[in-house]
């Protein structure tokens, strides 16, 4: 049958002027209603986004609109190819215009933090060399009413470093010059006035072979003894963990198990849910399948809601700090590990659970012995699999007051310090990797 | 006790008429052999004796209880009664033999330690009892699916022997397994007809096994009873009646 005997090209083109209607005037239903609302609404979005000159490409797909619907009134019908590309094209542009693509022109700052982080990056702050601290006194007199009239010599066990004051004795202001021996080469130095208003004096570094000299002014006026000590501080065989570790590992570990009580509460709430959510143990009748779609939906919902904002939402109801990031994971996780665990249910073969019912054994022992040892290795799976996810997202929830590593990190960037900020990106890539192997290599075992 | 059938019929949801109208009365201690073509309803009749298929009009009775009627607290009951083999055999494949075997027994048990997997000695050494009679007591602690087809239907055999039933519905159990090992498992379900007493209804592919072990053989066809006879009377105008036309008699040693 020709359409051409049943529709005239001159009207379904008069009426495609407005789109979609040339289309329903052929009975071509589909692409008609496309076109109703299809060019309108891409209309409106560009017109939404401000972006008025791409109108114009949409207008040539109203002309093909127009084209296609005399098409089709004369028998053929045009392929769409060309027009959905020429859409993808304005759609992708406009993207661009709105999401604001460009190469970026950095000022110095900004070149200066990059170029931090990244330095950062190649040398993080996880050890520094171990130091030892190395001190000697020696002393003084200013001499007056109630001092004595003479120093006893400073007592010091063979080997350990000397320090000598000189001239022994001084008035206020009077110059005073220490001269030590027997310390660590290359290092500096502090000399210190001991006493109840501690003061550093003079500050110097020890030659190469351990001695150091330095003066200052004598700042006591009250009779008396005073003790000079000089306090060097140097680096010895070893490393050590740096602060920046000392503080980033425990709040790793507090993601860690952020996500382990996250995900521990989920599986709590999911376990017993996800029976109720397994179509083939829910179909017998209508109140079931009813528990089962109400299950479903809880599910779906729980599991499209993003983690962060959840996390948003606990972190204004409990506050900053790990807990509300504990209830974020948790409240997701509920959604996404029971939709795994029902369908792992679905999935199971019937023949046992119809073995188990014919020998009289009730609903609860049907599960016990068909349904559970059939699920027991893929429901461990999945939680692991969740686990990991978890403390990828327990950083990321950090970040927005969730506490563990992503808050420190977030921390170290308020505040500047980049290198620590890098280590703490290092911390994170490293346990992640390495729960992401542990994870498959047990998920492989138990497979 | 007697098996007795009236008028079962099953219609499954999408309209296909599975089992039209089929009286039928089983004395205790029969061995009773249902043949058919695929899709004759022979599957379906079983499963409606035990209401694992709920059937759509139609009584069952076992003696003077009546199946059909039970509510499902009675319907428990009445299943442990009844014991089930299955053509897949139908074992948790992670669970021990001994945990399968066990698992014939949940009928009898409290629902509390049956869920911590915890039976009585005497259920303990029943079992045992029961592998060493299908001689498979030094697998008892291998994982199901770590034993051959033959073995498996051999365990599927204990578990249903843990229920001490009245009444085996064995639904193809050989059907997956070659004629030797075919054989060691029919051999099985005559012992358990000759010697426990108990009565069998055995859904059968082969007429020469139903000959070979039946004392009846009942034919279904489309749903109908289309013959109930001793095996010998099914001759080929018989055969040619259940099995269709173009049929041709497969023997099997
Ligand atoms: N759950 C079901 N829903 C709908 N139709 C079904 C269902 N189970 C079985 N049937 C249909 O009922 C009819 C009888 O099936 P049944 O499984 O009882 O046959 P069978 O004799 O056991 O066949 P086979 O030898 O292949 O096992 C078939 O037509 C089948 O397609
Ligand atoms: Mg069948």
């Amino acid at each position: 049958m020709s359409r051409s005997g049943l529709h005239s090209a001159f009207i379904a083109g008069v009426l495609a002027i407005l789109p979609g209607f040339g289309h329903f005037y052929c009975r071509e239903w589909q692409r008609g209603l496309v076109l109703l609302l299809g060019v309108p609404a891409q209309a409106a979005i560009l017109y939404g986004v401000g972006l008025m000159w791409l109108v114009i490409p949409v207008g040539l797909v109203w002309v093909w609109s127009i084209w296609d619907a005399v098409c089709l009134a004369r028998g053929g019908k045009c392929s769409a190819v060309v027009v959905c590309l020429l859409l993808l094209g304005v759609n992708l542009a406009a993207a661009w215009q709105v999401t604001q693509v460009h190469v970026p022109k950095l000022e110095p700052e900004q070149r200066n933090v990059i170029r931090q982080i990244l330095l950062g990056l190649a040398k993080p702050d996880v050890a520094e060399r171990k130091t030892q601290e190395q001190t000697a006194v020696g002393k003084y007199l200013v001499p007056g009413v109630g001092a004595p009239s003479s120093l006893t010599p400073v007592k010091r066990a063979p080997g350990e470093p000397t320090l000598k004051v000189s001239p022994t004795r001084a008035r206020k202001g009077e110059r005073l010059t220490v001269v030590g021996s027997g310390f660590a080469p290359n290092a500096p130095a502090e000399i210190i006035l001991l006493g109840a208003d501690e003061v550093v004096v003079a500050e110097t570094k020890t030659d190469s072979r351990g001695r150091l000299s330095a003066s200052f002014a004598n700042p006591r006026y009250i009779p008396g003894v005073y003790y000079v000590q000089a306090r060097i501080s140097a680096t010895v065989r070893g490393w050590q963990l740096s602060d920046t570790l000392k503080d980033a590992a425990p709040r790793m570990i507090e993601t860690v198990y952020l996500a382990l009580i996250g995900t521990a509460l989920s599986v709590l709430v999911a376990l017993p849910m996800s029976f109720l959510g397994a179509r083939n143990l829910m179909s017998g009748t209508a109140v079931l399948r009813g528990v089962y779609i109400l299950v479903r939906t809880v599910f779906t919902i729980l599991r499209s809601v993003e983690v962060l904002i959840f996390a948003v939402i606990a972190v204004a109801a409990v506050g900053i700090g790990p807990f509300a990031g504990v209830l974020a994971l948790a409240i997701h996780g509920i959604g996404a590990v029971g939709k795994l665990y029902s369908e792992a249910i679905e999935s199971i073969e019937h023949g046992p659970i119809e073995a188990i019912r014919a020998t009289g054994a009730n609903d609860i022992q049907v599960v016990a012995y068909a349904v559970v040892p059939q699920v027991v290795p893929q429901f461990i799976a999945f939680t692991l699999y969740r686990w990991d996810i978890n403390v990828r997202m327990a950083t990321v929830i950090g970040l927005v007051g969730g506490g563990g590593i992503g808050y420190q990190l977030i921390q170290y960037m308020n505040l500047l310090q980049w290198r620590q900020a890098a280590t703490a990106i290092w911390l994170i890539a490293g346990v992640v990797m390495i729960m992401d192997y542990a994870s498959a290599v047990i998920r492989e075992r138990i497979g | 006790m007697t098996l007795r059938i009236e008028h079962l019929t099953k219609v499954y949801p999408d309209g296909t008429v599975a089992l039209a109208d089929v009286s039928l009365e089983v004395p205790k201690g029969q061995f009773v052999a249902v043949i058919g073509l695929s899709g004759a309803g022979k599957s379906t009749f079983l499963r409606c004796i035990n209401r694992l298929v709920e059937p759509t009009s139609g009584r069952v009775w076992l003696g003077d209880v009546e199946v059909t009627g039970a509510d499902p607290a009675q319907l428990r009951l009445i299943r442990r009664r009844i014991g089930m083999i299955f053509q897949q055999f139908n074992l948790v494949k992670r669970c021990s033999v001994m945990t399968n075997v066990l698992s014939g027994r949940l009928g009898y048990v409290p629902t509390l330690p049956s869920l911590l997997y915890r039976f009585r000695p005497e259920d303990l050494s029943d079992a045992r009892a029961n592998l060493e009679r299908v001689g498979l007591l030094e697998k008892a602690h291998q994982r199901a699916d770590t034993l051959s087809g033959g073995q498996q239907q051999r365990v599927g055999i204990a578990r249903a022997l843990m229920q001490k039933p009245e009444l085996i519905l064995a639904d193809e159990p050989v059907a997956s397994l070659d004629p030797a090992t075919a054989h060691v498992v029919l051999d099985e379900l005559e012992r358990m007809n000759k010697q426990d007493g108990m009565t069998i209804l055995c859904n059968l592919h082969f007429l020469s096994l139903a000959r070979r072990y039946a004392d009846r053989v009942i034919g279904l066809k489309a749903g109908r009873l289309v013959f109930d006879g001793t095996p010998d009377e099914i001759d080929d105008a018989r055969f040619k009646e259940i099995y269709g036309e173009e049929a041709i008699r497969v023997e099997v040693a």
